[in-house]
């Protein structure tokens, strides 16, 4: 191992950090292969797109485009493309040459656009095999020498595999955001922050005996720590709205058997995803379906028909459509009016919020749920070093409630439906299973009450409306990835932070009494937590943070 | 023996970064160290400038990287001294230049000839080498300072000796030196500006190293301020005071006048100007972790001429060099302190993988296991390594030993000695604060009350250690970072973890940027052994 040290010693060109100094910062000139691949979609379409990247780029252009100059960097030029093992003319198409360091991997770049026939595109590739030094790139490797020559960091990369991965319009602005450095830009400045925080304290810690280092130091982190932590937490504390637009909204729809289900998932998704009948429990495991609504990725799942049941094969479909219903972000609760219906002829004073409510508790639904222990921030100052966020437990609820079967309800019933104001519905059904929960009702509570409203899945009627609905709730679920700071895609990134969180806050609450080694161990975590999140951070960067800040040396 | 001034640094933050220091009398020094020497059996000592080096073609494949060995030394007089195994340790002097004002002249110090002839020689080896400065404050004469002007810093009393043979130190607490602090004024700004046409040293440091070793370098890069200038003795019988925090080179009539500017200094008189050397020094990353050259077999360097700063820098390599030649000229295994278990480990790890571009100088904080780097526990970290190597004596083992077991089992006995929460805090009238039925051992409670409350409250199974002074202190800070430890040691399991990852061969670590993610070392090293994992 020690072999090579010394050889990159000697082979040292001077590369980007410390042209100043001494060649410490050195590296051996690349002699990584040239990679190239299809980069347009496999198949026959009208233009196919081959991209190749590395040292070897200009004898590619040399060899095939037969340049003998090199192009004009950035520009198309048509040029026959011709195999140089056999002098084979493969096709005619436009060649584009990205000289290093300004193309997207960083190194030498040439893209081919020819026609998209499979036998032009493997006889391009054929010739560019036999070019010496030439390979086929693995999946993702040209985004891996993009982030291993600087040209994208760890969030850039993933905005760019999100972006790639996109199928709707909002995770598509998301995406474009975080690979615009949207995100990265957000941790840099944490990394900057905590680095000096924990370079103020090392300074602290190694010099203030014998050189001037002020006692304040550490108060002025105190407070930066503080107000570190109060930025992280409100980052955190969104509700997960980054990765659910990420990853999909789970919406799942519940009820009891034959309620219409699934004939609501067939109406949503526009195909016969679910098998309907008229038999009671047909539907018995998990049926998963994803769908774009209005630019929002959901993941829609059709579940058991809730009820007691001695099948076996259908309980278990029971159990799984209950834990299911304790994951989802989205609950839609299925109900059926023409039970309703019954009810009236049976019942004259039966209202529909007590139907409605009377309903929801006999499926034993909790719609109530505890969602993650959320922070409420709402004024805190900022200057007080001390305050913690104030972390409330809130429950949470996004509950669309469908009547279904608006074309089976006639008569009174039917009347008596048109008459009611969905609001008021809302409102009422919102209050009475708020009075059951036991809690109490804060004024301005962010809390949304369920939403109600009448469909028919054979018919369509009510379906804008539902969908309108729906809409709104995935609208809160996802948030705008436009607005505001940049939103938390990625659970890695929520495990980095939530841990930095923890000790920043253990260094929060230590006392002048405490231990200084050991309080600034709780920062280093959080420099090493940080770090995996944008990149390590060594000791030379803090320790160019103090010999910057503070006048050290005897 | 020869300490005039026993200080403990940091006290104020916690043991894991205090910091024993001693100030030493020149004189007493050079009188002991030099009986201790030439007192040695077995060795031969000789006082002669080397010229050049003995050596022989490696009879290694063409392409290893070892190119010769080392057999022993030519000396000026062209006397051969042969050897299994050399050191090195020049210095300043390899190709030193003393620097004052716009002078150069080549010497390794003031009144010493420079080694020119050795310089080429290591040249003609093929080191990669580079040009490093430092320097060297003016002296003074003692009884020209008003030191009523100064602040005083007495040594402590009681003084802490180094070795845990020792529990006190040769002279007693109030025959100490005590040492002076002033500050250098606002004035002596505009004499530093003006003295920069005539300043070669400092108009070529510009560039130079992080942190502000001279007083010009203070100036330029923090104005409007006031520095500290301390006031050491250098022995009793020395008249000459060295002012640590002035060292600079600018031409003697500057200094003068600076030095007239700090208060207790206006009638202080200089009998030696400050004065800047640029010296040679190797790239490290051209030594082992023993110090042996990667070039020459045999060759070991230590100290200045691998980079470094300071007389703990230098002695730490030396001890290692010094070793490592003693075994390997006996064909033992070499002697490695690695990064966790001393500073040591840290500093030789630095300059074999990182190198460097300015005087090495080690700090705590480029220690990551700085909690278990403590003085109060090298014994346990070193002393039973360094008796299997042969560099230990056995008295010196036997006492980490008994140490190492008194700890253990005093440790043993505070985590078996559990009670519940609110007892402790009965116990030790404090304030409860957490819910009944809790149990705590003795080592957690010790992690907020001192050794003697915990002692005074559970006399029947501690009073043992009440009349143990050095145990209590060691047991104290023990529990102190007993959490913290056991914290770092998940992180190291993590790093271990993430070591399973595959990676691909063809990644070329060298030219991935410095700040996305891999430091230097990491990526020579990977580069070096293209890890699967």
């Amino acid at each position: 191992m020690v072999a090579t040290t010394n050889q990159s010693f000697t082979q040292s060109s001077s590369l980007v950090k410390n042209e100043n100094k001494l060649d410490i910062n050195t590296s051996t000139s690349s002699h990584q292969s040239t990679i190239f691949c299809l980069s347009s979609g496999k198949g026959k379409c009208g233009i196919a797109v081959i991209r190749v990247s590395g040292q070897a780029c200009r004898q590619v252009l040399k060899d095939m485009a037969q340049f003998h100059h090199m192009p004009i960097p950035r520009q198309a030029v048509l040029r026959k493309i011709v195999d140089s093992g056999n002098g084979v003319v493969i096709d005619k198409g436009l060649v584009i040459f990205f000289p290093a360091p300004h193309s997207f991997t960083g190194e030498d770049c040439v893209e081919f656009h020819l026609h998209g026939g499979p036998a032009v595109v493997s006889a391009l590739l054929c010739a560019l095999h036999s070019i010496p030094g030439c390979r086929e790139a693995h999946p993702g490797e040209f985004t891996k020498r993009a982030f291993m020559n600087g040209k994208l960091d760890m969030t850039e990369v993933e905005g760019l595999g999100d972006l790639i991965h996109a199928e709707t319009e909002v995770q598509r602005r998301q995406a474009l955001r975080q690979m615009d450095g949207d995100l990265s830009q957000l941790y840099q400045g944490w990394r900057a922050d905590i680095i000096k925080c924990v370079a103020d304290l090392e300074a602290f810690i190694d010099f203030s005996e014998d050189q001037d280092i002020e006692e304040h130091v550490v108060e002025s982190v105190k407070s930066r720590v503080g107000k570190l932590r109060l930025e992280i937490s409100r980052h955190l504390h969104d509700n997960r709205q980054g990765e659910r637009l990420r990853d999909g909204v789970q919406v799942v729809i519940l009820g009891e058997p034959n309620v219409g289900k699934s004939s609501l998932m067939n109406a949503l998704s526009q195909r016969p995803a679910a098998i309907v009948t008229d038999v009671a429990g047909t539907t018995r495991d998990i049926i998963e379906t994803h769908l774009n609504i209005a630019g929002y990725p959901v993941l829609l799942s059709d579940t058991a028909g809730l009820r007691d049941t001695a099948d076996k094969v259908e309980k278990e479909g029971v159990i799984r459509a209950r834990k299911r219903a304790e994951q989802a972000d989205v609950k839609v609760v299925v109900l059926d009016l023409q039970q309703w219906q019954n009810c009236k002829n049976n019942n004259r004073k039966s209202s529909i919020t007590e139907f409605v409510i009377s309903q929801i508790n006999s499926l034993g639904l909790q719609l109530y749920q505890a969602s993650a222990s959320s922070l409420q921030i709402l004024n805190a100052d900022l200057s007080d070093s001390d305050s913690t966020p104030q972390l409330v437990d809130e429950e949470y609820c996004q509950t669309i409630i469908v009547l279904n079967k608006l074309d089976l309800v006639q008569g009174n019933t039917l009347e008596d439906l048109k008459s009611i104001d969905n609001k008021v519905l809302n409102c009422a059904v919102g209050s009475c299973l708020e009075a059951q929960s036991g809690r109490e009702l804060e004024p301005n509570s962010p809390v949304d009450f369920p939403s109600v409203c009448c469909v028919s899945c054979t018919t369509g009627e009510g379906m804008q409306e539902f969908l309108a609905i729906l809409e709104s709730k995935l609208k809160i679920m996802c948030g705008d990835p436009l607005a505001g700071s940049p939103s938390l895609t990625q659970a890695r990134h929520r495990s980095h932070l939530t841990k930095c969180l923890a000790d920043l806050e253990q260094f929060g609450q230590m006392t002048p009494a405490d231990d200084f080694v050991i309080a600034s161990e709780a920062l280093r975590r959080v420099l090493r937590e940080i770090g995996k999140l944008t990149g390590k951070i060594t000791t030379e960067e803090i320790l160019d943070v103090i010999f910057r800040d503070f006048c050290i040396g005897k | 023996i020869s300490g005039v001034n026993y200080v403990t640094l940091n006290k104020t933050k916690g043991p894991a970064v205090w910091g024993p220091r001693a100030q030493i009398d020149r004189d007493l020094y050079k009188r002991h160290m030099q009986a201790e020497i030439l007192g040695t059996s077995n060795l031969t000592v000789t006082e002669c400038a080397v010229e050049d080096l003995i050596l022989t073609e490696s009879q290694q494949s063409a392409s290893s990287i070892t190119k010769s060995i080392c057999k022993g030394v030519i000396l000026s007089t062209g006397e051969m001294v042969e050897s299994k195994t050399v050191v090195i340790t020049t210095g300043t002097f390899l190709r030193g230049c003393i620097n004052i004002g716009l002078s150069v002249r080549p010497a390794g110090r003031i009144g010493d000839e420079p080694a020119i002839g050795l310089a080429r020689s290591l040249e003609k080896a093929g080191f990669t080498m580079g040009r490093l400065k430092t320097g060297t404050p003016p002296r003074l004469d003692k009884n020209t300072i008003d030191y009523t002007q100064c602040g005083v810093t007495k040594g402590d009393n009681p003084p802490e000796p180094f070795s845990y043979l020792s529990t006190d130190v040769w002279i007693k607490a109030d025959e100490q030196l005590d040492c002076h602090i002033t500050r250098t004024s606002l004035e002596i700004e505009q004499i530093v500006h003006d003295s920069l046409p005539e300043n070669k040293h400092v108009k070529e440091e510009l560039s130079g190293p992080r942190y502000c070793p001279s007083l010009e370098s203070k100036v330029l890069k923090f104005p409007g301020r006031t520095h500290q200038v301390w006031l050491e003795p250098e022995g009793f019988s020395s008249d000459l005071v060295y002012p640590n925090g002035l060292s600079c080179t600018m031409p003697a009539e500057y200094q003068q006048r600076i030095i007239n500017l700090i208060p207790g200094l206006q009638r202080a008189k200089i009998v030696r100007p400050g004065y800047g050397v640029e010296y040679d020094y190797i790239d490290p990353r051209q030594l082992r972790p023993t110090l042996e050259t990667l070039p020459i077999e045999n060759l070991f360097l230590a100290g200045q001429i691998n980079g470094t700063t300071g007389y703990e820098e230098a002695a730490a390599q030396g001890i290692i060099a010094g070793i490592n030649a003693g075994l390997k000229g006996q064909n033992h295994e070499p002697f490695i302190v690695d990064r966790t278990e001393g500073y040591i480990g840290v500093l030789i790890d630095d300059l074999t993988t990182h190198g460097t571009n300015e005087p090495y100088r080690m700090f705590p904080s480029r220690a990551e296991f700085r909690i278990c780097l403590r003085a109060d526990n090298a014994d346990m970290r070193l002393t039973r390594k360094g008796y299997k190597t042969g560099c230990v004596q056995r008295a010196r083992y036997e006492s980490a030993c008994r140490m190492a077991d008194l700890l253990d089992s005093n440790l043993d006995l505070l985590r078996s000695l559990k009670l519940e929460t609110y007892k402790w805090d009965e116990l030790l009238s404090r304030a409860s604060s957490r819910p009944k039925g809790k149990v705590k051992s003795a080592v957690a409670v010790l992690q907020m009350v001192s050794i003697d409350e915990l002692i005074k409250v559970q006399q029947t199974e501690l009073g043992h250690l009440q009349s143990d002074r050095i145990l209590k202190k060691r047991l104290e800070i023990e529990a102190l970072y007993m959490l913290e430890i056991e914290k770092q040691q998940e992180e190291i399991s993590e790093v271990r973890k993430d070591e399973l990852l595959v990676l691909p061969m063809d990644i070329d670590y060298l030219r991935m940027p410095n700040n996305r993610g891999l430091p230097n070392d990491v990526r020579l090293k990977l580069a070096e052994s293209r890890p699967h994992t």
